[in-house]
């Protein structure tokens, strides 16, 4: 019978702490560069002439149908290889992540423009309204409301997603887990630890999700 | 004002969409104050020409004059810039068939949007600009509520008082009874009689043929992609002459 003992990781809370923060950050920042990246590709890619669209679909198609774990590594190794840049691991994680959540986001962005209806933009042109002014006070405001579940789901991926940077040795969350693991001998403590940690950050956000649906859902 | 005393002028309109000519050279004028009405088969061409007015529809060929806004269409000729386009519809209202309101404002934002947006109005004078025409219209009430919590025919009274919210010279509506329960459809066609009654000069595509016959000044019979007939609605609607205008019209028997 195993004998659980929690306590053997007290040493270890500090460098817990450590990757937890350094997941997180990669989390907010990848998230937020993915987003600029989402948001000009997905509305370049509902109003743009075939040869702006055909390289922007290329790109989102290459990181949607690939693991993301290979495009780490190919970013880490291959690509310093092919263009003769030295990458640090954390350069190689940040670009990666954020490309691979532009990659996602741009589908959400573009799918939440075009579902809105095409009344609303002859709706804005009736009134006089310019092209510019349309899209942001009458078509991506509808826009957003459509795509908050998508964009939290998405979210969401992406703070478990980083957890693959580890494999180039940045030290978030799961890597500071191997880290002990080697060190303490008890890997189920840690794992079950690293476990409810990544839970307890994200169980949150998905009922601030739920909250911010009901409220945009109100005057539907 | 046009050469000949009309507000609205469209001459020889052509459109197409891919193979289908919808348009084959439709004309249409309308005087200050006149209210037209256009009847005719669906894919005669009757609501294409109506967005053709406030170039919804951009015309291949053809001319347009509304008040001092004037645009020649033809091929080589470049197309008119957004800019000359939104100074245009500021002049001219637009009433849709399936109303298309701003469902994330409320009905009083959507009054306001326009005045504000476009015509620099403070919120202040929009916001009072806007309770007056929800009071003309009858939604006073109505000023905080989404459109989702409105029926089909408070929907389209809030889309004419929009389209208002801008002083235009026309207003053109697009059957804007069509989508709505028959018990609906009076209290829309009340307030479009009302706005008749004030001297607006409208431009109205409708099925509703007791209606037509009641409110307009001139009736154009649209057929295969031209005005083939327009008269008043006596000549028009009471006592068709041609053939395929009484053949049309048999359709709407003890209909309207």
């Amino acid at each position: 019978m195993y004998v659980w003992d929690f306590a053997a990781l007290k040493p270890y809370w500090p460098l817990i702490w450590q990757g937890l923060l350094v997941t997180i950050f990669y989390t907010v920042t990848t998230v937020a560069a993915g987003l600029v990246i989402g948001l000009v590709v997905g509305i370049l890619r509902t109003n743009s002439p075939r040869w702006i669209t055909m390289p922007l679909r290329f790109y989102i198609e290459v990181f949607r149908c690939t693991p993301l774990l290979v495009q780490l590594v190919w970013v880490y190794y291959a690509l310093p290889v092919l263009i003769g840049v030295d990458m640090s691991p954390a350069m190689a994680c940040f670009v990666t992540l954020s490309l691979y959540a532009g990659s996602f986001y741009a589908e959400i962005f573009r799918g939440g423009i075009e579902a809105v209806d095409k009344g609303q933009w002859e709706a804005g042109r009736a009134i006089g309204m310019r092209r510019g002014k349309i899209f942001r006070r009458i078509v991506l405001p509808q826009a957003i409301q459509v795509m908050i579940p998508s964009f939290i789901n998405q979210t969401i991926m992406q703070l478990k997603n980083t957890s693959l940077v580890s494999v180039v040795a940045v030290g978030d969350l799961l890597y500071q887990g191997s880290v002990i693991t080697a060190t303490s001998y008890r890997p189920l403590e840690v794992y079950s630890t690293i476990a409810v940690l990544y839970f307890v950050v994200l169980f949150p956000l998905t009922l601030v999700a739920d909250q911010i649906e009901l409220k945009l859902g109100a005057h539907r | 004002m046009t050469a000949n005393g009309a507000t609205l002028a469209a001459s020889n309109i052509h459109k197409a969409f891919g193979d289908n000519q919808v348009l084959k050279g439709a004309s249409l004028s309308v005087a200050r104050g006149e209210v037209v009405t256009l009847i005719g088969a669906s894919g005669s061409g009757k609501s294409t020409f109506l967005r053709c007015l406030n170039l919804l529809e951009m015309p291949q060929q053809g001319e347009l004059a509304i008040g001092t806004h004037r645009f020649t269409f033809g091929t080589g000729l470049r197309a008119p810039a957004d800019a000359q386009l939104a100074q245009l519809r500021q002049n001219v209202g637009m009433v849709f068939q399936h109303f298309n309101l701003f469902p994330h404002m409320s009905v009083l934002r959507n009054l306001t949007e326009g005045p504000v947006q476009v015509k620099g109005l403070s919120q202040v004078e929009a916001d009072a600009l806007g309770r007056d025409l929800l009071a003309k219209v009858g939604l006073a009430d109505k000023a905080d509520a989404y459109p989702s919590r409105l029926s089909g025919g408070q929907k389209q009274r809030v889309a004419i008082a929009r389209a208002l919210a801008m002083k235009p010279d026309v207003m053109l509506f697009d059957e804007p009874t069509s989508a709505l329960d028959p018990e609906l459809v009076g209290e829309v066609l009340a307030v479009i009689r009302n706005l008749a009654a004030e001297g607006m000069t409208m431009v109205l595509v409708t099925h509703e043929m007791a209606f037509a016959a009641d409110v307009s000044s001139r009736v154009g019979f649209m057929n295969d992609g031209v005005m083939a007939e327009v008269g008043t609605a006596d000549e028009i609607i009471r006592q068709p002459k041609s053939e395929r205008l009484k053949a049309f019209l048999s359709r709407f028997h003890g209909a309207g």
